[in-house]
């Protein structure tokens, strides 16, 4: 029993995604040996953690079989609307939370046209996310708007210290999360049901889940999370710009994909999509640590997508067959 | 008879109400701009409308590509990228390479033609989603077209053409100075395509399999191919597009198209393209590009702040939406009240019979 | 614990036709109540109007003589209503335990308790008779255990109103019985049951009374035990059928041998060998999953071969894909006519010319006045139901579907040499049954040879003037029509258990 879950665990996408990050840390340390020193791990959680935050709301919206491309241009949004209004002197943990409520309205605003009007998702927000790139522009003159409020800055800013190495605090509210919605999605009706609605819209249906009611509440939640990930990455920078964080939900959703998150509903969860935005992190990071001039980056970013794609094609080849001989043998 | 029921199906077509939509849109535009006064200076200033048409050049061929895709099913968010970067290759080599023009320009076509198959490879044999995917290669395309034009100190450069037969393609009009030369190239593949895509085989496929590949498959067509075909041209008239570009600019330009095919999508779909080859054509296409570059002239020429440009773009696209929800909302009420009437009528005929 | 339920007048409009008009009835406890109809007589809107899918334009539904109105599935759930749906409702990458409890996991405050999931579907499935993993993800299963699934679902809201639209369409005898078992439970424990079928034995074995709907009304009310088949038939379809099969006019002759296959082989059928004549109907029987649609599959290019050759006309064949083997004169209806055979949202006359389209060409183009004139000939040919060949293939009812996949195959431009029907009739209605019995038999007079694969046994073995046995992927038995007996040939579809 015991060697045939391991088994299991060789043929599964994690292992593969693991083998491929744990190469790819030997081949930077090998490039530059301080790739693995705590200053840069460090760096590292911190750059992982918008991604990261991202990527909660927007892995149980490709669960259910949606997707917000707007999720980064809302954050970006949630940024500017928590610096204008912390700079009318209002207490941060106010400010806080009405940021967080703010995105749930833009979160509200997606579900409207998915929901009610019908439009396909993902067009929808690009449309949305075009918007909101706008309005940014808008509200914030296309200048930076900086934060005089000293109590918001650590929000994002401040990390525990463990003698050398800093452990940041967007990387431990991505972590939080993580295992939050983790559980949620696991061992929750609600969780489940989210499955349901990605994998069989119909049996959904059929089976009493109010598919528009599970993705509204998603897409709501997608927004507040990318609202609180625009509220930490402005404190962190103690400033907010129009141009900040937009387009970071493709790297959520690239590494939700990688990490076995069907684009298409019903499969994948939390665990593996970490594994993904993992590597995808660590590789952008590795990058700069041996010092790759940044237009090869670029082209880079977009080679490990199209490896670990590959990669993904084989892997589930192998699993195919080895399912294909489990089932020969057991007949 | 016929005709009339002709006329009628035309009045209850998503045509119509794609040309009802820039008809109002011109008018809102015209008065806003205050054409009621004077036409000089106004959305309908001959010097405007001329303006208009210039614009269509590069998004037209895109929205073609997009638009042939989006019948069968797929999406390519690669098309601006790689459009970018062809048109690049193909200034280098000209320029910098000295490799004579026309030459040129089948290579970088050529190449542009190959990164599509690229992409077809990886979804269509290996599976891969074509989202991310193109997404992919999108990136990568973009980051070598910065590669390839950054200078030693890593200063990004563009290229200068100097050829005044292309530099006259790009910037010279005709027709009394109201079409530009590389519109009219333009309109060409419009007609082309069009008529592809209602007329022959090829294009009846595109739209079987966008609805059913197993079926198109089972009956003797190979999705496959069909799919592989449109990701090359959705690649070659990126590359297309990134000539027009290059051709109106006088260089090659890192920065290009890129992010274009977003435009040629919104366009397409505000023509009435549906997702999967439910509906709409290459004339719908036509249609929603004119609505999108009148859009795009008219909020600029009202004086819209550059900023809320951006934001209207995005609502223009939650627009063409909703015009496809309007329409079959527009279907459904007509469909009821057809039924209605048969019921009148059958009532009628009943109460008839009774007597 | 509800006692009856009683349909009042209900009726439904659809865009361009009146699906249900004034259907009354009323159901009781401990009784089973078929419904029978052709197909668009109105059965499956009657049930989409009772598990709450639809709205009812008119009328009501009545539990116990209290009126209900029902918005939204989940509302006719709670009122202790499940409908077994004859496309399986099933999430693949779940599991079997969460597939039967999806929407209504155990635990409590929202929590799922996982133990008590597995342990409360093991339960059921042991009830059931069956060995299946409770953790297995469902899309693992065969076609018949899925389904099997989908009736667990519902069985385990312990409803006391439960309807069934065709729940045996896909299932092998063994799991037939294990339903009727069930069915028959419930019947004991006082359930209103609601049976929809095309096979009228299984209606005769299992149901108390049964009402017959025509055109969205209801023709007449009948009681089981006072009635036989004919009556019933003649209800339907307005007409007597009388003996279908003995009145098919048949062909006789048979030409020179079309197809050989031998010692074929792929991943999932073994040591396939026969032959096949011009004129000839060919059988193939078989329980659910025995490989049939494989065989089919293979010989037409959809599947790749391992060993073994197809000799097609005299000359071994290769087929790389569909496409060679249509080019050859092969036509496959396949088993799945929405998911595999149509593109429901295009047009009836874009179904029909699909394979043929090169041949439409003139010049570079489409001839569309000669796509319209071998659309209309089929619409023609096979009395298809449209005002146009321009309608929406989605709109048809199934045999009105299954005639445009037909009339694909046997234009004036495509005229198969050999054409394979799998499931021809599935979901087809009893009239329209026979018409496509007798199109079987005329193709053969025209000189075809067809393939006829079929799951219901008395079909195949009376259509078919020769038939081949299939179990696990291998050939157990060939017999001609004159020796067939349902029972012998169940035998050799069963052999070895």
């Amino acid at each position: 029993m015991t060697a045939q879950k391991t088994s299991k665990f060789f043929r599964s996408k994690s292992f593969a995604l693991i083998a491929i990050i744990i190469v790819m840390i030997i081949a930077f340390t090998l490039g530059n040996k301080n790739y693995i020193s705590a200053g840069n791990i460090s760096g590292f959680m911190t750059n992982i953690s918008t991604a990261g935050l991202l990527a909660v709301g927007m892995v149980c919206l490709l669960i259910s079989g949606n997707v917000d491309l707007a999720a980064g241009t809302e954050a970006c949004m949630a940024g500017i609307f928590v610096a204008t209004i912390l700079g009318s002197g209002m207490p941060w943990p106010v400010a806080l939370i009405i940021t967080i409520l703010f995105g749930a309205a833009m979160g509200l605003f997606n579900a409207f046209l998915v929901n009610v009007l019908g439009f396909m998702g993902f067009i929808a927000t690009i449309g949305m996310s075009s918007v909101y790139k706008g309005l940014a522009l808008v509200v914030s003159n296309g200048i930076n708007v900086s934060i005089s409020n000293q109590g918001f800055y650590p929000l994002g800013a401040y990390s525990i210290q463990m003698g050398k190495f800093a452990l940041p605090l967007p990387f431990i509210y991505t972590v939080v999360l993580f295992v939050i919605y983790g559980l949620i999605l696991k061992y929750t009706k609600f969780g489940r049901s989210i499955y349901l609605i990605g994998g069989n819209r119909n049996a959904a249906r059929l089976a009493g889940v109010s598919i528009k009611k599970v993705s509204t509440i998603l897409y709501i939640n997608c927004g507040a999370i990318a609202a609180f990930c625009g509220a930490v990455s402005t404190a962190k920078m103690n400033s907010a710009g129009p141009q900040a964080i937009s387009g970071t939900e493709m790297d959520s959703i690239a590494g939700a994909v990688l990490g076995g998150v069907s684009f298409m509903g019903g499969s994948g969860g939390l665990g593996g999509a970490f594994i993904g935005l993992f590597l995808i992190s660590a590789f952008k990071n590795g990058l700069t640590a041996i010092s790759l001039p940044t237009y090869w980056q670029t082209v880079a970013q977009g080679g490990i997508l199209l490896i670990a794609l590959v990669v993904d094609y084989f892997g589930e080849r192998s699993r195919v067959s080895a399912l294909k001989a489990e089932a020969a043998q057991a007949a | 008879m016929k005709t009339e029921s002709k006329a009628k199906k035309f009045f209850g077509s998503k045509t119509f109400t794609l040309l009802l939509l820039l008809a109002a849109m011109v008018i809102v535009f015209t008065i806003l701009s205050g054409g009621l006064k004077s036409i000089k200076g106004s959305f309908i200033d001959p010097k405007n409308l001329k303006q208009v048409i210039a614009g269509m050049s590069v998004v037209s061929v895109l929205t073609i590509g997009a638009g042939c895709l989006l019948i069968s099913g797929q999406v390519d968010l690669s098309a601006g990228g790689i459009g970018t970067l062809s048109a690049l290759l193909f200034a280098h080599f000209y320029s910098n390479w000295g490799i004579p023009l026309i030459i040129s320009l089948i290579i970088s076509l050529i190449i542009a033609g190959a990164i599509g198959y690229f992409n077809a490879i990886l979804i269509n044999r290996l599976n891969c989603q074509g989202f991310i995917t193109t997404m992919a290669t999108a990136l990568v395309c973009t980051g070598l077209t910065y590669v390839l034009s950054a200078s030693g100190d890593g200063i990004l450069k563009n290229i200068r053409i100097e050829n005044e037969a292309f530099n006259y393609i790009g910037t010279k009009s005709v027709l009394g100075g109201y079409v530009p030369v590389i519109v009219l190239i333009a309109l060409a593949f419009f007609v082309v395509y069009g008529i592809i895509v209602s007329q022959t085989k090829f294009g009846r496929s595109i739209y079987l399999v966008g609805g059913n590949p197993t079926a198109s498959h089972l009956a003797g067509i190979n999705p496959k191919r069909i799919s592989n075909i449109l990701f090359v041209n959705s690649a070659v008239l990126g590359g297309v597009a990134g000539i027009f570009y290059t051709a109106k600019m006088k260089q090659g330009s890192y920065a290009g198209i890129a992010g274009n095919q977003f435009a040629g999508m919104t366009a397409a779909i505000l023509g009435g393209i549906s997702f999967g080859g439910g509906s709409g054509g290459m004339v719908g296409a036509f249609i929603g590009l004119l609505i999108l570059n009148a859009f795009q002239n008219g909020v600029t020429i009202i004086g819209v702040p550059s900023y809320w440009q951006q934001v209207a773009s995005g609502l223009l696209l939650i627009v063409a939406l909703s015009v496809d929800f309007l329409a079959m909302q527009r279907k459904a009420a007509g469909l009821r009240r057809t039924v209605r009437r048969g019921q009148a009528e059958k009532a009628a005929a009943a109460e008839g019979g009774d007597k | 614990m509800a006692n009856s339920l009683e349909f009042n007048d209900v009726g439904k409009m659809f865009p361009g036709v009146r699906a249900l008009s004034g259907v009354s009835f009323k159901a009781e406890s401990g009784k089973v109540l078929a419904l029978l109809g052709e197909n668009g007589a109105g059965k499956s809107t009657l049930l989409k109007v009772l598990s709450g899918d639809i709205k009812p334009d008119e009328g009501e539904i009545l539990i116990d003589d209290v009126q209900q109105s029902f918005s939204s599935p989940l509302e006719s759930i709670k009122a202790g209503i499940s409908v077994i749906y004859q496309e399986r409702q099933l999430i693949p990458g779940l599991s079997v335990a969460e597939n039967i409890f999806a929407g209504d996991l155990p635990g409590s405050s929202g929590i799922v308790n996982y133990k008590e999931l597995r342990d409360a579907a093991s339960e059921i499935i042991q009830k059931f008779g069956l060995s299946i993993d409770p953790d297995q993800p469902v899309g693992r299963l065969s076609v018949a255990y899925q389904q099997m699934v989908e009736i667990m679902k519902a069985y385990r809201r312990n409803s006391s109103i439960i309807a069934f639209d065709e729940p045996t369409a896909s299932l092998a005898e063994a799991e037939i019985s294990i339903l009727f078992r069930l069915i028959n439970e419930l019947k004991a424990e006082g359930k209103v049951i609601i049976y929809i079928s095309h096979r009228l034995g299984e209606i005769f074995e299992l149901a108390d009374n049964i009402v017959v709907l025509k055109d969205g009304q209801l023709v007449k009310t009948f009681v089981c035990s006072e009635t036989t088949e004919d009556d019933l038939i003649h209800a339907m379809v307005g007409r007597d059928i009388g003996d279908t099969y003995a009145n098919l006019s048949r062909n006789s002759v048979y030409g020179d041998t079309i197809l050989e296959v031998s010692g074929l082989e792929t991943e999932d059928i073994h040591d396939i060998s026969f032959s096949l004549k011009k004129g000839e109907v060919l059988g193939f029987a078989g329980l659910v999953g025995a490989g049939r649609t494989e065989v089919m599959r293979a010989i037409f290019g959809a599947d790749k071969i391992l060993a073994g050759t197809v000799t097609f006309e005299g000359k071994e064949v290769h087929f790389k894909s569909p496409k060679n083997a249509i080019d050859a004169g092969i036509a496959l209806c396949p088993e799945d006519r929405k998911e595999q055979g149509l593109v429901l949202f295009r047009s009836i006359r874009d179904n029909i010319t699909m394979p043929v389209l090169a041949k439409l060409r003139k010049f570079l183009f489409l001839n569309k006045k000669d796509e319209a004139v071998l659309a209309d000939a089929a619409i023609e040919k096979y009395s298809i139901r449209t005002p146009t060949a321009d309608k929406i293939v989605f709109e048809l009812s199934g045999g009105n579907q299954q005639k445009v996949i037909l009339g694909r195959w046997t234009s004036d431009l495509f005229p198969a040499k050999l054409l394979i029907l799998d499931e021809p009739t599935k979901g087809i209605d009893v009239g329209t049954k026979a018409e496509v019995y007798q199109m079987v038999c005329d193709y053969a007079k025209a000189g075809m040879a067809v393939i006829f694969v079929s799951s219901e046994l008395t079909e195949v073995i009376n259509v078919a003037d020769r038939i081949i046995v299939m179990k696990d992927g291998r050939i157990t038995g060939e017999v001609l029509r004159a020796e067939a007996t349902e029972e012998a040939v169940l035998a050799m579809a069963m052999a070895g258990e």
